[in-house]
């Protein structure tokens, strides 16, 4: 299970980030992406403090910001589901975050030891 | 509404921005907090913000301060 798996998995979920500014987020997570830049929707921000609150419509958020993320219980379940519907062969070509990786150990042939077998899978 | 890595804080009118979310922004408001918390503005107008600085952008419009919405379980 990787940390972008469930959070893909959580997409459309609700969720808490915490900034590395100290600020929290809570919304529904709209969409992410490998760099784990996020979009949420029906926010509430929290001052680092904790003192101050805003409720933001949408809010977008750089990845590399982001301290932790708490997502509900429930989606370690979901990605469960969808690990156990598409084991993973890579030789199916998975979702678009599989392929994803796929393509960049396929490029890292040649280059450093291990790299290969890395990328080539041997499920 | 665009908050900076370093704790700045600025408002206004998104003009254009490029792949690396570098931004152009118009008739641009710091916002500034002092000690005590009170708040000022200082007007920037034309600006380009580094998208590598930025942590935060939230349209203005249906932003609001509330009160606390949380029971006091939720931070812990």
């Amino acid at each position: 299970m990787l940390p972008l798996g469930l959070l893909n998995a959580a997409q459309g979920h609700p969720m808490l980030v915490e900034l590395k500014n100290g600020e929290t987020l809570n919304g529904h997570l709209i969409s992410c992406d490998t760099w784990m830049n996020l979009t949420l929707k029906e926010v509430v921000q929290t001052s680092p403090d904790g003192d101050k609150f805003f409720r933001l419509p949408e809010v977008y958020v750089r990845g590399n910001n982001i301290k932790y993320l708490r997502v509900p219980d429930e989606i370690i379940d979901l990605v469960k589901d969808q690990q156990q519907n598409q084991p993973s062969s890579r030789a199916r070509g998975g979702g678009a975050l599989r392929g994803d990786h796929g393509g960049r150990g396929d490029r890292g042939r040649g280059g450093v030891r291990g790299a290969r077998g890395r990328g080539r899978g041997r499920g | 509404m665009v908050k900076f890595n370093g704790g700045r804080e600025i408002q206004g009118t998104l003009k254009g921005h490029d792949q690396l979310m570098n931004l152009v922004l118009d008739d641009v408001q710091e916002m500034l907090r002092d000690d005590e918390g009170n708040t000022s503005t200082r007007s920037l107008g034309l600006i380009v913000a580094r998208g590598t600085l930025l942590v935060l952008i939230s349209p203005l419009d249906g932003s609001e301060e509330i009160a606390n919405p949380f029971n006091n379980q939720e931070e812990d």
